[in-house]
């Protein structure tokens, strides 16, 4: 079963990052201005029309705090779209990659020939309330006192520190190296490069973690749009193909008897991927993970085996910036650019395009050609977290 | 007092878990347990996660555990959060795994936050929060 090569990204929009609403008195922007934003800058990059979507597929990641059941039709409606297949990303922030796969399946099955995967969110603007909890949280976390994820990755990341010996200067060379890449991208939100001591000696949040290792919330929307390889060798911008993917949802890593916190399901799901795309380890140019906490990335990175589990010693030797043996998070990452909810993990797929489009400016991989994207999210009961996508991309079919 | 009124969030008693805040009223720690593959089954729900089976028998555990992680609590933060645990700070979330395998997330609680350890031995306690609800916590073993 593949999906390799038969479909292509063609258009990708993203919107400034900003925290609108965040101070008393400031101008506000409501969701639906970021996602009319946000589209007409992915169909001017791929040199579409809105009329060009009816009839063809719509996917929408569903923001955490809307808990309004029918919000794809709702975006629909916002845009003016009247979709022949509308797509409901429910794996919420790996919506986006999730959709990838989904959307290449209809493409590949001739329904559709053009799709837009699109999300928003105006955390500082908007205020929905508190959203609805998942049973399992409402039931026998929340009475304990639990503060949201920060509580769960910090015991991740204590469990790690733990069994492993990993110190803040093994974690913290990826958060220089994505502030790095961030002052090199003029779309990044903190900008101003940091050094280690700054990573270690950032405010404690929810010890062991600390503020430089979190993600930064934000007001913003991200698309893009996908297409079958004929429609795509006609318009505007050089395809970016995919080549693989692989989702796992529920693995069942966490709260079992026995199981392994520190493992994830982008472990199965990047071996399926990569697989499918026919690429090694050492074909990937870049990788592009999703990062709500500094310890996610530094999982991922052992979950998709470039190096085992443990392996403090890779960590040390390997140079993570543009230039170096493994470039990741080249753009700054949603910590860096900001994460408008669900909508936040789309800026790993845009990032992987430019550079595969060799649009990446100062931060440009150079010979970039394969690059591996993930998504994740929820984070269920006893578990890290609990739905897992990784797509490879590739500039040539 | 007025800050001691503000009441902590209450698990919903579903019906799949009723049995399990029944015991817990008696300070009694049951799981369900899969009478066809012998899968400890945690949190409560109606069919085995390993086999699908709907055999699910409630099964008293031993109470006693170790701390697989933990954190801890020192300010109430996000917008879900209850003010009502500001009253308890510092406090301890911990993942613990019971002797029998399964892995909860409770407080550790009947000791400094500083004397939590990853690897300690814990044995259940009970606290009440409602007339139905008493709340599975745990503390330092002393055997």
């Amino acid at each position: 079963m593949t999906i390799r090569g038969k479909a292509a990204i063609v258009g990708i929009g993203e919107t400034p990052t900003d925290r609108l609403g965040s101070k008393p008195g400031e101008s506000r922007k409501s969701s639906a201005e970021y996602l009319a934003w946000t589209m007409r800058l992915a169909l001017e990059d791929a040199g579409l029309n809105l009329k060009d979507l009816n009839g063809q597929g719509l996917g929408v990641t569903i923001p955490t705090a809307y808990p309004q059941p029918f919000w794809p039709e709702e975006v629909a409606e916002i845009l003016g779209i009247t979709p022949g297949m509308l797509f409901s990303g429910g794996t919420g922030g790996a919506g986006s990659v999730s959709l990838l796969g989904q959307m290449s399946a209809a493409i590949n099955s001739s329904m559709i020939d053009l799709a837009m995967c699109i999300g928003a969110a105006a955390p500082f603007s908007e205020y929905f309330g508190g959203g609805i909890q998942p049973g399992d949280m409402r039931d026998w976390e929340i009475p304990y006192g639990t503060m949201g994820p920060n509580s769960k990755i910090a015991m991740v990341m204590r469990r790690h520190m733990h069994e492993y010996g990993t110190t803040l200067d093994h974690l913290g060379k990826i958060a220089v190296a994505g502030r790095y890449h961030a002052s090199l991208n003029p779309a990044a939100y903190l900008r101003k490069p940091i050094t280690i001591d700054d990573y270690k000696n950032s405010r404690l949040v929810a010890d062991p973690v600390r503020l430089l290792d979190c993600v930064l919330p934000a007001n913003g929307g991200k698309a893009y749009i996908l297409a079958s390889p004929e429609r795509a060798k006609k318009l505007r911008k050089r395809p970016v193909y995919l080549k693989g993917f692989g989702e796992r949802s529920n693995p069942s890593y966490g709260a079992r008897a026995g199981s392994d916190a520190l493992v994830m399901g982008v472990k199965d799901a990047g071996k399926v991927a990569m697989e499918m795309a026919g690429a090694k380890h050492s074909d990937i140019n870049f990788l592009q993970l999703y990062d709500d906490y500094i310890i996610v990335v530094y999982l991922q990175i052992e979950d998709l085996g470039f190096c085992a589990k443990g392996d403090l010693g890779y960590f040390e030797r390997i140079d993570f910036t543009f230039k170096g043996q493994l470039p990741i998070q080249t753009g700054g990452g949603m910590i860096n650019c900001g994460q408008p909810s669900t909508a936040g993990g789309t800026l790993h797929i845009l990032e992987g395009v430019r550079q595969l489009r060799a649009e990446g400016g100062d931060r440009q991989v150079p010979n970039a050609k394969i690059g591996l994207v993930s998504g994740l999210g929820v984070l269920p009961y006893g578990k890290n977290l609990g739905c897992c996508a990784v797509a490879v991309l590739g500039n040539e079919a | 007092m007025a800050e001691l009124d503000i009441r902590k969030p209450l698990p919903g008693i579903t019906t799949e878990a009723k049995p399990f805040w029944d015991a817990a009223a008696q300070q009694k720690l049951v799981m369900q347990r899969c009478h066809d593959c012998r899968a400890w089954v945690w949190t409560p729900r109606p069919s085995c996660f390993e086999c699908g089976s709907d055999r699910l028998e409630w099964t008293p555990m031993s109470g006693k555990g170790e701390v697989y992680s933990f954190t801890v609590i020192r300010q109430v933060a996000g917008r879900a959060a209850s003010k009502a645990f500001e009253r308890d700070i510092p406090y301890v979330i911990a993942w613990v795994d019971l002797d029998e395998g399964p892995r909860m997330i409770t407080n550790i609680v009947g000791c400094a936050v500083e004397d939590v350890k990853l690897g300690m031995k814990v044995s259940v306690v009970f606290e009440q929060q409602s007339a139905e609800i008493w709340l599975p916590k745990f503390k330092l073993s002393l055997t």
